[in-house]
């Protein structure tokens, strides 16, 4: 018996002695291993920003330059100037914003409302929720096309909006739902004893404290639209109404422009994306993974 | 739950009831009245366009004056599709390789990084996590660029490392185009599952390590009976997740092959899309989306029952 316990006390000091150790030296594979996947990861973006910044000609030089040897703006200037990218730029951020607000309204209600009630049919809700998210959009992208078109809503912004409210509204409930979750339902009670009716107690209560999840849940929509390609190429055909990601989409197709001016849109139309990137980034996955975790 | 509500009401058991009985109707009502206008925007905006888009799949129509009823013609013409049939198996291997390789990078690094004496753990995950805040459109772009056969980086760092003699056409060669978009798409979404895996690695309590290590388990034992099941149903609704937006992907494929060259990429997405707005065949393209969505369907529910019979 006492043999044992001395074996056992023997391998736990080894272990501690081996955990020590390890605190102090980090394994040099998993460093390196870490090393490459950044290298991975910054070659391609370094080799996006390089490229923006060179002359035309520049690119056809054999071997690629590695460092530009002639700094340029000008694919920047024939962007903005050839391609009318501030209009694309504009019309993107009119629907992107306007379908995440209302997302954001409609999704938050309805996060809140299966979080803290009990009604009719919230099982089924819950289940549908999820089960959007398994429709291939394809799917709806005919349909959607002859629906705006019969209601004249083709190449306007407020079709692309009710499209993205669609699209968002399933995941973004879900979201809310899991952050509100996580708000202690014990806060409800006393709000409720202190004479607060139910909109008091969601708008005065749990909302303020699930404004980390509705900043992750909005930045979430917010990226996700800004992405959306598809549909947008579909539902508006006019060049007033092109969003970012169809117009830099069409540089592609016209084999006269050069890649350094695509490679200016690209960096461009990364902009707000890479705001979130340096500014919302912990908030932003602190909120994706707060409900999730939890469950 | 609402009877947790309740509970700080009542007192005695007759009044509980009853306050419980009212209490729950009218948070029935507050709870429809909350959830309306997400209910309204699924049926109006989600379901309704569904079914009509099943609608269109039998009719032969243009969708502006023409809607001939062919009842199930498209169907059957479909069953005998060879392309059709190629454009699955062709999803269902992009969906298969793209989606582990996210995995494993997924799980690789976020088991590096969540350690404590991991050094400039911040940078590295800021640094990690930079490809998913790029928009689809532009990594399209991008590695279009970087695959590009005579002026590409790829070609050139190959070529200086005496790896290959002759340039190689990535994406205009049937053999490599779908390996170069798998590549792209893993380069892209690995970083969110990887975040997802952090967070989930972190609530695994850290003294059941310490316990396997005093039973004798190696590294790899360890993760399969500590690490694994502490990270499982994170890990698994995150799989499930990723399969559904890699299956329905398009924008990262469009913009790199456009489905060729001679189809070698074209995924089901594209298929459909070419089939609806290139040849205009609006019919046969809804025909084609809902099996899909029939294959998505049974595919999930065949994971919810293999999931049932596990627990």
């Amino acid at each position: 018996m006492s043999a044992e316990a001395a074996k056992i006390e023997k391998k736990a000091e080894k272990s501690v002695v081996k955990h020590g150790k390890k605190v102090k030296r980090f394994p040099v594979v998993s460093l390196i291993i870490v090393i490459l996947g950044s290298i991975g990861v910054l070659v391609p973006v370094y080799w996006m920003v390089i490229t923006a910044f060179k002359p035309s000609t520049e690119l056809f030089s054999i071997p690629p330059t590695i460092w530009p040897k002639n700094f340029t703006l000008q694919g920047f200037k024939n962007v903005i100037h050839l391609y009318d990218f501030p209009t694309y730029f504009l019309n993107s951020m009119i629907v992107v914003c306007g379908s995440t607000i209302l997302t954001l309204v409609v999704s938050t209600l309805a996060g809140y409302a299966a979080s803290r009630y009990n009604f009719k049919g919230k099982g089924a809700f819950l289940g549908f929720v999820l089960v959007t998210q398994m429709f291939p959009s394809v799917i709806m992208l005919i349909p959607y096309f002859r629906i705006l078109r019969m209601y004249h809503l083709i190449n306007t912004y407020l079709g692309l909006i009710i499209v993205y409210i669609s699209f968002q509204t399933p995941l973004c409930t879900w979201l809310m739902y899991s952050y509100f979750k996580t708000i202690p339902k014990e806060l409800d009670q006393a709000a409720s004893i202190d004479g607060l009716n139910h909109w008091g107690i969601f708008w005065r209560i749990n909302l303020p404290l699930a404004v980390p999840g509705l900043a992750s849940t909005a930045i979430y929509s917010f990226i996700n639209s800004w992405n959306e390609f598809q549909f947008a190429l579909t539902l508006t055909s006019s060049e007033r109404m092109k969003t970012v990601a169809v117009g830099i989409g069409e540089m592609l197709d016209d084999t006269n422009v050069f890649y350094s001016d695509m490679m200016a849109a690209c960096i461009l139309a990364s902009i707000p994306l890479i705001i979130f990137f340096f500014f919302g980034q912990n908030l932003f996955f602190a909120g994706m993974t707060a409900g999730s975790v939890k469950e | 739950m609402p009877s947790q509500k309740n509970q700080a009401l009542p007192n005695s058991e007759t009044k509980a009831l009853k306050i419980r009985k009212k209490g729950s109707l009218t948070q029935d009502w507050v709870g429809n009245l909350f959830s309306f206008p997400a209910l309204f925007v699924m049926v109006a905006m989600v379901v309704y366009p569904l079914i009509y888009g099943i609608v269109i799949s039998f009719y032969n129509t243009n969708l502006i004056n023409r809607f001939e009823f062919v009842g199930l013609r498209y169907y059957g013409r479909l069953l005998t599709d060879m392309t059709f049939y190629k454009s699955i198996l062709l999803t269902v291997w992009f969906t298969v390789v793209t989606v582990a390789g996210r995995a494993v990078l997924a799980l690789l690094f976020s088991s590096i990084l969540v350690k404590d004496n991991m050094p400039c753990k911040k940078l590295f995950r800021s640094i990690l996590v930079l490809p998913w805040f790029f928009p689809d459109v532009v990594i399209g772009i991008v590695w279009k660029w970087l695959f590009n056969t005579n002026y590409g980086l790829f070609n050139f760092i190959l070529q200086s490392l005496h790896i290959i003699d002759q340039p190689i056409e990535w994406l205009s060669n049937p053999s490599t185009a779908m390996w170069a978009v798998i590549v792209a798409s893993i380069w892209k979404g690995f970083p969110f599952m990887m975040v997802m895996l952090m967070a989930a690695l972190q609530t695994v309590p850290k003294d059941l390590y310490e316990a396997a290590e005093l039973d004798g388990c190696n590294s790899f034992k360890q993760f399969q009976h500590v690490t694994f099941p502490g990270i499982m149903p994170v890990f698994s609704t995150t799989m499930m997740l990723e399969i559904m937006w890699c299956f329905k992907h398009f924008t990262m494929i469009w913009n790199l092959t456009k489905g060729g060259p001679v189809d070698a990429t074209r995924v089901v997405s594209i298929d459909i899309y070419k089939t609806g707005f290139e040849y205009m065949r609006f019919g046969e393209s809804s025909t084609r989306a809902v099996i899909v969505f029939v294959i998505i369907i049974a595919f999930t529910l065949l994971q919810k029952f293999l999931q049932r019979k596990k627990d």
